[in-house]
């Protein structure tokens, strides 16, 4: 039957195309470029053909002139460049228990690739200043909007008090242009976190509003000692020959797969490089703030330890080829440089080809090591054990009973379409042979270029309930022990991978399609591959209303989320213990 | 450069690859189903080999099979190989098999190519065996060899049983459809 109807598709699609399309046609996209979209004007900013960097698939018959049903914007658009300040290097501000950080976003000037850009920046900087703290302390953020739209600020991976969280309409307001709001941050776990707009992501986090949080253990020997901490934000942005591309103005493009960049950023610029001795242990402290894309970063064959991922340690140090890293992930990992070299960092793909239905390796410089000389202590013998995190594992261990449990909420990703463009409903509906677990790079930039959120609806659908995404309010108390299985059905129209991200809470994964997770540490992002099953258990500590959803920018904006409000003790239904 | 298309000749091509691939569509997925008592979950449906016999060899005519794909164990959740291909383990399991005392069953890995090829392991008593591949598309292969013999480089007895992985059944649009521009054995079908 399904062949049948696949067959019959195949046949329908040729069917509708007039014969003069029905063309092999070698395309030249930047000629096309300048006959079917209009170029950017001085006063107005219309639509420009997507870049199709490394596309091999002529252009579809009939999506030739169209463009994404929403205006095209650009913040700053038409503004003289040289009117906006300069934006600096990230700087790390040491904050005591109880100071004050008063912080504004604002437009700035950057400059990447020799080529100026209006960009957006916290406290004028690139990334925005990297707020480092002692476990357990509490700072305030005085934050004011200087840019021209509304934002708010949320601090990912903090357990802190809900009226901080950042969500617009659910724990405050959007703080308007010109307008403040204070934060309290508090930081109960040791590791890397990082701040970012809850609105609007796709452009404001995409255009530089982003930060770390680094939160230093209390413990002497908490980490084994390195030569060198260095914090690395991955990060992509999307440009052509015109500058950069212009993002949809009343809701985000690209809402298949999110917005892909074709210009790979480490701490907000192309050519980073870090000057190290040899013999350096370096203990990187990884974040992925890009829209959607998953990097799987690479150091040139220098050993790879990975210690903690997004809120504890591991349960166990593990070396590792490379580290896959999701939008809005972090990991932190030793690497050894033990030679005098220039270590070239990079992120290894298999891009697929889907014109030719083949996998294309593909590699990305990120960015480079350069070691010489020799390392003034030598860590190597720390560095090459892999060290068991008792404290991890004990703080698990009150969890393991749970493990097994069924699950409290089944979740369902998939996705519902409505008008979108009939050439790429018939594509999708026909190129269904193969979905690859994670969609490392664009593999169809027009088709994904066109849809918006009101053509592409990602869904968080509640098993149980049958309940969607925002229409779920799930109900739980502190000290709840809840497990929710994620499923991210195959079936759906177009399956992709998905970041998942629950606020204010914690979490371990305890099992990937059936298989216990042997290595553990507490998270707050987890990768759901296409067509896995993936158990996580939630340490429900923080009441308040929250919101979990996927953490790519523009599948966040087409309605992959859900609400959950965690009460006091006794005061609500019991989801877990 | 522009090409006329020859419509049914491109549509006929696509109906041939349509049946061909039609069981492996059809096996679909669906959520394994949460018990109460506690949870059950399997490999993913979606990338699991169906291996369907030859029926090449006596009794082995009627052989069942399938290779259950998971993510080698991993801090990340999923596992990728340096340059990024994915690194999974086979649960390879056979049945309806009648095997003579001095025969075994192999589990085999090879590119679409046959360019490459890794031995998973002999099947035990259970006819199962696991092993791990990071080979971007690939067959899974079941040979019946002399029991006698550690799997070699390459296979020596017949085949019982073969299936394709997921990512094998990526077929190229350049050979077929509307835009027919080069045959499609470029590619190795």
């Amino acid at each position: 039957m399904n062949a049948l109807r696949f067959a019959g598709l195949l046949v329908m699609a040729m069917l509708l195309l007039p014969a003069h399309q029905i063309q092999a046609q070698e395309m030249d996209h930047s000629m096309h470029m300048h006959h079917n979209h209009a170029m950017p004007m001085s006063d107005s900013l219309v639509w420009r053909m997507a870049p199709m960097d490394g596309m091999t698939m002529p252009m579809m018959p009939g999506m030739m002139d169209d463009i994404p049903d929403v205006g095209a914007f650009l913040p700053g658009f038409g503004m003289d460049v040289s009117m906006y300040p300069e934006a600096k290097p990230s700087e790390i501000i040491d904050m005591a228990d109880g100071d004050t950080l008063h912080m504004d976003a604002s437009l700035v000037r950057r400059t990447i690739d020799g080529r100026e850009y209006v960009m957006m920046a916290y406290g004028g900087m690139y990334p925005g200043p990297l707020i480092r703290a002692d476990r357990g302390s509490k700072v305030i953020v005085e934050f004011t909007n200087n840019i021209d739209m509304p934002t708010t600020v949320h601090w990912h991976g903090l357990r802190l008090d809900n009226a901080f969280d950042g969500i617009p309409g659910l724990t405050q307001d959007p703080v308007e242009t010109g307008e403040s709001f204070t934060y309290e941050l508090k930081f109960p776990d040791t590791g890397m976190y990082w701040y970012h707009p809850h609105m609007r992501e796709d452009v404001q986090q995409d255009l530089g509003l982003y930060g770390n949080m680094l939160v230093d253990p209390t413990e002497e020997g908490y980490y084994a000692p390195v030569n060198r901490e260095v914090p690395l934000i991955l990060d992509d942005i999307l440009v052509d020959a015109n500058g950069l591309f212009p993002y949809g103005e009343e809701a985000p493009t690209h809402a298949l797969m999110g917005r892909f960049g074709n210009v790979m950023l480490v701490n907000g610029i192309t050519d980073y490089n870090l000057d190290i001795q040899a013999g350096d242990v370096v203990r990187f402290y990884l974040t992925n703030v890009a829209n959607t894309r998953t990097f799987n970063v690479t150091f040139d064959g220098a050993r790879i330890k990975v210690i903690a991922d997004d809120v504890s340690k591991l349960e166990r140090e593990q070396f590792v080829s490379s580290v896959i890293i999701a939008p809005a992930e972090r990991y932190i990992v030793d690497v050894y440089f033990d030679e005098a070299r220039t270590y070239t960092i990079t992120n290894a793909i298999q891009a697929i080809d889907h014109f030719r239905g083949i996998f294309v390796p593909e590699i990305h410089q990120l960015g480079t090591v350069t070691a010489s000389g020799k390392a003034s202590e030598d860590y190597a013998e720390a560095f090459a054990e892999a060290r068991t995190n008792e404290d991890t594992i004990a703080d698990i261990d009150g969890f393991r009973r749970y493990f097994d449990k069924a699950p409290d909420h089944n979740l369902r990703l998939t996705i519902e379409t409505k008008d979108l463009h009939p050439m790429t409903m018939r594509m999708m509906e026909v190129d269904t042979l193969y979905f690859p677990p994670i969609e490392w790079s664009e593999g169809m930039p027009m088709m994904n270029w066109l849809s918006t959120g009101d053509e592409a609806r990602w869904v968080l659908l509640d098993e149980d309930t049958g309940k969607k995404s925002m229409d779920i309010n799930w109900q739980w108390e502190v000290g709840d022990v809840v497990k929710i299985r994620v499923f991210n059905d195959p079936s759906s129209f177009h399956p992709m991978n998905h970041p998942f991200h629950v606020h204010g809470q914690r979490f371990v994964v305890t099992h990937i399609d059936g298989v216990e997770n042997r290595n553990m540490g507490w998270k707050d992002t987890t990768i759901i591959p296409v067509g896995s099953t993936i158990d996580i258990l939630v340490d429900v500590t923080n009441p308040g209303k929250w919101m979990a959803h996927c953490h790519i920018a523009e599948h966040l904006h087409a309605g992959m989320m859900l609400g959950f409000e965690v009460r006091e003790r006794g005061a609500g239904p019991q989801a877990g213990r | 450069m522009t090409r006329t298309f020859p419509l049914y000749l491109g549509s006929l091509a696509l109906l041939a690859l349509a049946v061909l691939v039609s069981p492996i569509v059809e096996a679909g997925s669906s959520p394994s189903e949460a018990t109460p008592e506690c949870a059950q979950v399997s490999s993913p449906d979606y990338y699991e080999i169906d291996l369907v016999t030859t029926r090449k060899v006596p009794g082995a005519r009627l052989a069942k099979g399938k290779g259950e794909v998971t993510y080698a164990a991993s801090p990340f959740g999923i596992s990728v190989s340096e340059e990024g291909s994915y690194l999974v383990n086979i649960d390879v399991s056979m049945s309806n098999v009648r095997l003579d005392e001095d025969k075994q069953l192999v589990a085999w890995v090879t590119t679409p190519q046959l360019d490459q090829i890794k031995a998973l392991g002999s099947l035990d008593e259970n006819l199962r065996v696991t092993g791990q591949t990071d080979f971007n598309k690939f067959l899974l292969v079941i040979t019946l060899e002399p029991k006698s013999k550690e799997p070699g480089a390459m296979w020596t007895g017949p085949v019982v049983s073969r299936g394709m992985s997921r990512s094998g059944l990526m077929h190229t649009m350049a050979g077929h459809g509307p835009f027919e521009s080069e045959p499609c054995a470029v590619y190795g079908y």
